[in-house]
């Protein structure tokens, strides 16, 4: 399987954004600074459990249910 | 109304006077004071001469103020409440060891301004955060300064003369070490963030493959020792390496700017940084240019992207400072900041969304 990651980055940038421009860019620097750039993933990008499993985390830590 | 600036030099004796004569009355005090003022007796002074003014600060490495570099000095800004309407100040202690108190100072703000801190508008608040600079923690104090908000946070790690011994940040009458402190300001103009450093990126890169994040270490780059990589990449001799790092730090790049990494030393064939890396995270080499040249542009093109700002605070990395030292431009930095009040610090790091290095993080107020 491949693509869960971009789809699980997505939710997050999108559920703290909510469309605000701002907070996409400010979210996306987060989620680089946590390990996650959004850019090095898409949608065949291989469902990785280890990195799907640090990313779950991450959204709960920033209180976004994915 | 607006923003004042004050400076006292070396061995003034009544600061709080000589200072509330020159900030007037205002709704919010921001300091920094060389460690050569006693912090605590020093938060006391000014909690006591701006009674009904929120004041917070920090101890330096050397302070900026509109027109000049200083040592040993006292640099305040002070804000009517036409340019920060609301502030709420806290400090957080025990950082080294946990973050529990930055939810607990955020969700004591929460009740106090009715509105969870998910919920501000980022476009209206901002945050200020000065952070014990020798505590080791400022990442993880981003880290979850962003996980519980939106508001962006700025500042700098407080310093202590490059004596590396003791820092404190400080607000109302208390000073504290091992402690962060946290100031939300709603600015019903707006405000700017500016961020600039002195690089530009190489087209080579370094990939950590082991590091010990606790230490700040990287212990390999592309699984060789990492002293040896960073030499390789820079084409210079191990033993030549160290005398590189202030015009070849590391960049992780965002959007095309780097968020600088600083080697601070090697360690057997580590490189110890002055801020932590991940395993995985590909950094640029960077390549050092002009710090005047390149802040003067920066400045200019934010102060025309933001005509009639009041003032700004300024964080500036003293990596940077003892740059301009070495090069005897000091008075030539100083005077970037001629034409805007200004107040500011030469820190231990700067925090801009997280921990960065050799950089200056400004806020601009309008």
């Amino acid at each position: 399987m491949a693509g869960q990651i971009k789809v699980m980055i997505d939710q997050i940038i999108e559920n703290r954004s909510k469309g605000n421009a701002l907070l996409v860019s400010t979210t996306q620097t987060k989620l680089i600074l946590k390990g996650f750039d959004p850019a090095k993933y898409d949608a065949s990008s291989p469902d990785d459990p280890a990195v799907i499993a640090r990313l779950r985390q991450v959204a709960a830590d920033l209180n976004v249910t994915l | 109304m607006g923003i004042k600036v004050a400076q006292v030099a070396d061995g003034t004796v009544d600061v709080g006077a000589k200072l509330a004569a020159q900030l007037g009355d205002p709704a919010v005090v921001v300091y920094f004071a060389s460690p050569k003022h006693d912090p605590e007796s020093l938060a006391a002074e000014i909690a006591r001469f701006f009674p009904a003014a929120a004041t917070f600060g920090c101890t330096t490495a050397g302070e900026l103020v509109s027109g000049a570099m200083t040592k040993g000095a006292i640099v305040a800004m002070g804000f009517d409440k036409d340019v920060v309407s609301r502030a709420v100040v806290s400090i957080v202690d025990g950082i080294r060891n946990s973050t529990d108190g930055i939810d607990r100072t955020f969700s004591e703000w929460a009740r106090r301004l009715g509105q969870p801190m998910l919920e501000l508008d980022p476009e209206r608040w901002v945050g200020l955060v000065l952070v014990d600079g020798l505590s080791g923690a400022e990442e993880r104090v981003m880290e979850r300064i962003g996980d519980l908000t939106n508001v962006v946070f700025i500042g700098g790690s407080a310093g202590d003369d490059v004596a590396f011994k003791q820092t404190f940040v400080a607000a109302g009458s208390r000073a504290a070490s091992n402690a962060a402190v946290l100031a939300l300001l709603e600015c019903p103009n707006g405000f700017d963030v500016l961020k600039t450093q002195s690089f530009h990126a190489t087209r080579q890169f370094l990939v950590p493959s082991k590091v010990d994040k606790a230490a700040r270490e990287i212990i390999e780059f592309n699984g060789k020792p990492a002293a040896i990589a960073y030499s390789e990449a820079l084409g210079v001799k191990p033993d030549e390496l160290a005398d590189q790092f202030m015009a070849h730090p590391l960049g992780l790049m965002v959007g095309g700017e780097p968020f600088v990494r600083s080697p601070q030393q090697i360690v057997g064939q580590s490189v110890r940084f002055y801020c932590g890396v991940d395993e995985g995270m590909k950094l640029a080499v960077l390549d050092s240019t002009d710090i005047v040249e390149d802040t003067t542009a920066a400045l200019k093109k934010a102060l025309d992207r933001n005509p009639g700002t009041k003032g700004l605070l300024s964080f500036n990395c003293i990596l940077r400072t003892l740059e301009l030292e070495a090069k005897g431009q000091t008075d030539a930095y100083g005077k970037v900041f001629a034409s805007v009040p200004t107040a500011g610090f030469s820190t231990y790091g700067e925090e801009y969304i997280g921990h960065i290095n050799q950089t200056a993080t400004m806020l601009l107020f309008r």
